[in-house]
């Protein structure tokens, strides 16, 4: 297919949106028709939720409400400012009614920070709502690109994907380069995550309106939603949905990829689908391209449509610990032990809980952790499930890892550089562009942790690059300083030569008075009386000075 | 010290260092059993003896580098080494040359330079070229096929070899054959030395190369067209179905993806094409049919089983096919031009000098780079 | 029948691979060459950027410059105890050379640690101001001595000068502003790969 195709391309103009095969890549068992058995469960009202607020500085945060007030569901508790150079900022909603009680850092289960300030909400359990605003059909359709924008950041939507950034600035950035096409990324390649697969499956229609609203709001000119092949049920409901559009007037195309980790990575899915590889330091806005989350996609829906905010998101909760697997629609701020109980933990056997997938997930610390708006999948992992890597072996330079590297780096030549910490090397070999997806690390058959010590390189390599910051600002001072003594010392210089100068001058002046007084000649008094009347000057000076000095004391 | 390890990813594909290396065991097994179908047990019993040798070597190395044994030992790179030595060491060679050179291979050719996965020459090629240098008699006295072992010399009633010795010819897998070969291989267990067999010393080759008998044709067709059976003793189709076998060995390796396809199509695209280039039918200098430098010589292990060890070779896909290519033409033009008999090892062994350099040059173009980065010297600057 | 290779198209051909070949080497090396005469700032700048800046004279020179001269002439470049294991590697790998040990008589790797004058002892000689390299101690004569912490740079120029011997080196407290480590800097990648 691909090569005739391609021709066809160029040569004819033919459309250049077709599923290319991408190098690398693995292909591990998936697990996850456990928790896919039955469909999205609502949890029932915690008694305490920690709502994160995506920060650890208060001085980020403005808080709308006190401590000790009371809330209602869907109210705005406070905005947090992302520290950028627009003051853009994310609003934070109640996710029930209740009390606040308090505000203090507790453990997220997030991706990448590890606590996050929290807001504890007590639930009265009325679950009392403020009165949502949802938008007619008609007037939906009127909504100009900004003024969904303006929806989706009021309501608070990040990325679902896991990434967490906001989605209204990553709409915003695309507008100024001028987005072609939209991809809704709902290729969950990861095994163990299938809360976007659930999500599909079950509400296919709101997940395409949210699509297109997406697509309004970054002005692209096509959309499309692109799903792995091994998710049926999903690409049926899409399939139907796409073709009674119920909700909105929506030009999509369903693209289906074949499955593989990691075909979701954003750069992987772009190359998949386009052809289109995103240069290495640059986003994938500047080659006009934008990729949502389909879970990113559903809220909006719901944001726009239903004038409801983001306080919720699926979870997917599986693992051999857990009795009854299953996809949730999780409050934020639900603790994690508390979505446990729900599945039906064994604490015997629970080994370990991860957050995210098999491949990129990390390990929590504690089952206190709660749950924020990247949550996308729980693991508790039972007895001989996600077991310890066995003893690392040298490397036998097999070369399986560059085979499945989606990024065709060569982890092998990548993991000796991190040995001996050549940094020039490891860029040079493409370190900064490794995605840490874990696929080089599954297929070692010599069981070494190349994601972490890639990971730990990479630090170094960030340290060193501060280091030398500080060193050239170091630097500017040091030049600065030298900069400064010359200039003193110059000055200093000129400043004596003037008043040198300017205590000649009266001397100078009587010479050349005397010169023009005296015909020429010479007499020994007029010497003598001038020679006095200067040491008088002299010592008036000095008296002067000396007064000022006993002054100044 | 890994700082930030946050213990993912953690799920794993099972793969595992010695199931890799009793993979490529178990693929060179039709290879050495249709070499004892027609050449009797001298390949097993050098196995034997090299197996015994090369775990000896290495556990007592790795005790004397403070190293946990059994982790080691039982990864089968030992194993493997020692197979492929023993395989290209002629049979009925006495233990003590398989002693010599495996101690060799695994101490110097792999330990000194650091253990598993740190030897820039491939171990087994090591020990068989230090042998064919130190001991190049022993080496070469490889048989010719469809011939078998000789008996021991007729002695009359007193003890005394008779003046015209009078030799049975064994089959290879009988008894006798048998007791020969482990003779052979341990000459001081001899009672006298008219115990002693030997394999028929046709032509002193290191492999049957022998272009002259075959002139350009294929042993196996003309057994078909003569009727007679193709894996009979005394037919000449002896090494072509070896070197098949090993074929089929390789391209089990290639099926369940243990190595890539580069090196292997490289080596022997390049022999192919190098022998097509040179060869004339009936001319004055004899140069060998393509289908003999590569079925009638070592050429398919050398492909698939020797020239593929990834820890000698090079690692890269562009890299591995220069590695192949300079690898044909060295097999090529030592087995033609040079004085050595076969060629693979200081073929295999020149490649490896290659291959650090090919892993600097031939990189692969990384994803969202515009073109592969030129080597620059300039340390990353603020 | 002669083989092929007699025949003069094929040998022809066989040469003019063998042209190429070489050809695109040779091309490779001198654009990488030139690429390299191009952009390449002189070697001193080079050895200066990759040393600290401390300009504390722990090698014996009395700055980081000098003694990027001095190692462009041909001095050892494992004196630099302030610029750490990074500092030894990196003028290792841009001058050619082995990677060589610390040389012990110029000291040992140290914590970063930034200089603290104990107030109560000044006595507002300004000799320490003259001393630091970076302009780091505010004060004036007769007046308060006090380091700012944010700029000191560890050198211990200071240390000596000071005739009541009020200044102590202590590991810093606040982590400075362009060293703060953000989770989300570590590389542009890691967004991208969630699924």
């Amino acid at each position: 297919m691909s090569v005739y195709r391609q021709l066809a391309t160029r040569l004819l103009g033919h459309d250049s949106l077709f599923v290319r095969r991408t190098f690398g890549g693995i292909h591990p068992p998936a697990f996850k028709q456990h928790s896919l058995r039955s469909r999205i469960m609502d949890t029932p009202i915690p008694a305490q939720l920690h709502i994160p607020l995506n920060t650890t500085q208060r001085e980020s945060l403005s808080m709308l409400v006190a401590i000790g007030e009371r809330v209602r569901k869907y109210q705005k508790l406070a905005e947090v400012s992302l520290g950028d150079d627009h003051g853009t900022s994310l609003p934070v909603h109640a996710p029930t009614s209740g009390v606040m009680r308090a505000l203090a850092l507790a453990p997220v289960a997030d991706h990448e920070s590890s606590e996050q300030l929290c807001l504890t909400l007590e639930a009265d359990g009325r679950d009392e709502a403020i009165a949502l605003r949802p938008e007619a059909n008609a007037a939906i359709e009127r909504l100009s690109g900004a003024e969904i924008q303006v929806r989706i950041r009021d309501a608070g939507i990040l990325g679902m994907g896991g990434a967490g950034f906001p989605t209204a600035v990553k709409i915003e950035s695309g507008n100024g380069f001028g987005v072609e096409l939209l991809i809704i990324n709902c290729a969950e390649c990861e095994p163990y995550i299938s809360a976007d697969e659930a999500l599909i499956r079950e509400r296919a229609e709101h997940v395409v309106a949210g699509a297109e609203l997406l697509r309004r709001a970054c002005s692209a000119r096509r959309l499309v939603i692109a799903i792995e092949d091994s998710k049926n049920d999903a690409i049926a409901a899409l399939r139907q949905a796409l073709e009674s559009e119920t909700v909105l007037e929506t030009r999509c195309e369903l693209i289906v990829i074949p499955a593989k980790y990691p075909a979701g990575s954003e750069r992987q899915l772009i190359e998949c689908l386009t052809g289109v590889e995103v240069p290495s330091a640059e986003y994938p806005t500047g080659s006009g391209i934008l990729v949502q989350n389909c879970g990113t996609a559903h809220a909006s829906y719901e944001a726009v449509v239903l004038g409801r905010p983001c306080i919720s998101r699926i979870t997917t909760l599986c693992g051999e610990a857990l009795l009854t697997p299953k996809n949730f629609e999780v409050l934020l701020g639900s603790s994690i032990d508390f979505l446990f109980g729900l599945c039906g933990l064994k604490q015997a056997d629970l080994s370990r809980s991860v957050l995210g997938g098999s491949l990129m997930g990390r390990e929590l610390a504690s089952t206190e952790s709660v749950v924020c708006k990247t949550t996308n999948c729980l693991i508790a992992a039972g007895r001989g499930e996600l077991p310890a890597a066995p003893a690392e072996q040298a490397c036998i330079r097999c070369g399986f890892c560059a085979d499945v590297c989606p990024a065709r780096l060569l982890p092998q030549q990548l993991l000796a550089h991190c040995k001996t910490g050549d940094s020039i090397e490891l860029i040079e070999h493409g370190l900064l562009d490794c995605i840490e997806c874990g696929a080089c690390d599954y297929i070692c058959p010599s069981h070494i942790p190349l994601v972490s010590a890639f990971k730990d390189s990479k630090l170094s390599i960030d340290e060193r690059q501060r280091d030398r910051q500080r060193s050239k600002y170091w630097q500017n001072r040091f030049q600065f300083r030298q900069y400064r003594i010359k200039k003193d010392k110059e000055q200093s210089l000129a400043s004596r030569a003037e008043a040198r100068k300017s205590s000649l001058e009266p001397i100078e002046q009587a010479a050349s008075e005397a010169a023009a007084d005296g015909a020429g000649g010479f007499s020994k008094e007029q010497a003598s009386r001038e020679i006095a009347a200067a040491v008088a000057r002299v010592k008036a000076r000095r008296g002067a000075s000396s007064s000022d000095k006993d002054e100044s004391k | 010290m890994i700082r930030s390890a946050t213990g993912a990813p953690f799920q794993h594909s099972g793969n595992n260092i010695s199931s890799l290396m009793l993979s490529v065991a178990f693929a060179l097994l039709p290879g050495i059993f249709v070499s004892t179908w027609f050449f009797g047990f001298g390949i097993l019993i050098n196995i034997a003896v090299a197996l015994v040798f090369a775990l000896v070597a290495e556990a007592l190395v790795l005790l004397l580098r403070r190293k946990d044994i059994a982790p080691q030992l039982s990864d089968g790179s030992a194993l493997l080494s020692a197979l492929l030595f023993a395989i290209a060491v002629p049979p009925g060679s006495p233990w003590w040359l398989l002693a010599i050179g495996i101690v060799f291979a695994i101490v110097v050719a792999k330990h000194l330079y650091g253990g598993l996965g740190q030897n820039p020459f491939n171990p087994a090629m090591c020990g068989y070229a230090m042998l064919l240098l130190a001991y190049p008699l022993e080496m070469t006295g490889w048989h010719v096929p469809s011939e078998a072992i000789l008996g021991p010399l007729a002695v009359d009633g007193l003890g005394v070899p008779s003046a015209e010795p009078a030799r049975e010819i064994l089959n290879p897998l009988s008894l006798g054959a048998f007791k020969q070969s482990l003779l052979l291989a341990f000459p001081f267990a001899a009672s006298n030395p008219s115990e002693l067999g030997e394999f028929i010393d046709g032509l002193a080759l290191a492999t049957p190369l022998i272009e002259f008998k075959m002139a350009g044709q294929s042993a196996l067709l003309a057994a078909r067209e003569s009727g007679n059976s193709l894996f009979a003793r005394d037919s000449e189709t002896a090494w072509e179905l070896v070197n098949i076998a090993y074929l089929l060995g390789g391209l089990y390796l290639l099926f369940k993806r243990i190595i890539s396809w580069h090196i292997p199509v490289a080596i022997i695209a390049t022999v192919l094409g190098l022998s097509a280039l040179f060869y004339s039918p009936g001319g004055a200098a004899v140069y060998g049919t393509p289908y003999l430098h590569l079925f009638g010589s070592a050429t398919m292990i050398g492909a698939f089983f020797i020239a593929t060890d990834p820890v000698s070779a090079a690692t890269t896909r562009s890299g591995k096919i220069y590695y192949g290519i300079i690898i044909g033409v060295a097999i090529y033009s030592i087995r033609v031009w040079g004085s050595y008999l076969d060629s693979i090892a200081f073929a295999v062994l020149f490649g490896n000098f290659c291959a650090p350099l090919l892993d600097h040059y031939c990189r692969p173009r990384i994803f969202g780079h515009p073109t592969r980065t030129t080597t620059n010297r300039e340390p990353a600057e603020p | 029948m002669l083989p092929l290779i007699s025949f003069w198209p094929v040998q022809l051909a066989l040469v003019a691979v063998f042209c190429y070949a070489i050809t695109l080497f040779i091309r490779k090396i001198v654009l990488v060459a030139l690429q390299q005469l191009r952009t390449q700032r002189s070697l001193v700048t080079r050895i200066n950027n990759v040393l600290p800046q401390t300009q504390c004279g722990q090698c014996g020179h009395p700055g980081c410059l000098p003694y990027a001269r001095a190692i462009s002439s041909g001095e050892a470049s494992n004196k630099c105890p302030p610029g750490g294991k990074e500092t030894l590697f990196e003028l290792a790998r841009l001058l050619n050379e082995p990677i060589r040990e610390l040389d012990p008589a110029h000291g040992t790797f140290k914590a970063f640690s930034v200089a603290v004058i104990r107030e109560e002892e000044c006595i507002g000689c300004t000799k320490c101001i003259q001393a630091c390299p970076v302009d780091a101690i505010l004060g004036g004569p007769k007046r308060m001595h006090t380091v700012i912490e944010s700029e000191c740079t560890g050198c211990d120029l200071c240390v000596e000068p000071c005739p009541v011997d009020c200044i102590d080196m202590v590991a810093p407290t606040a982590v400075p502003e362009h060293a703060i480590l953000d989770s989300r800097s570590v590389s542009v990648q890691k967004s991208g790969a969630r699924t």
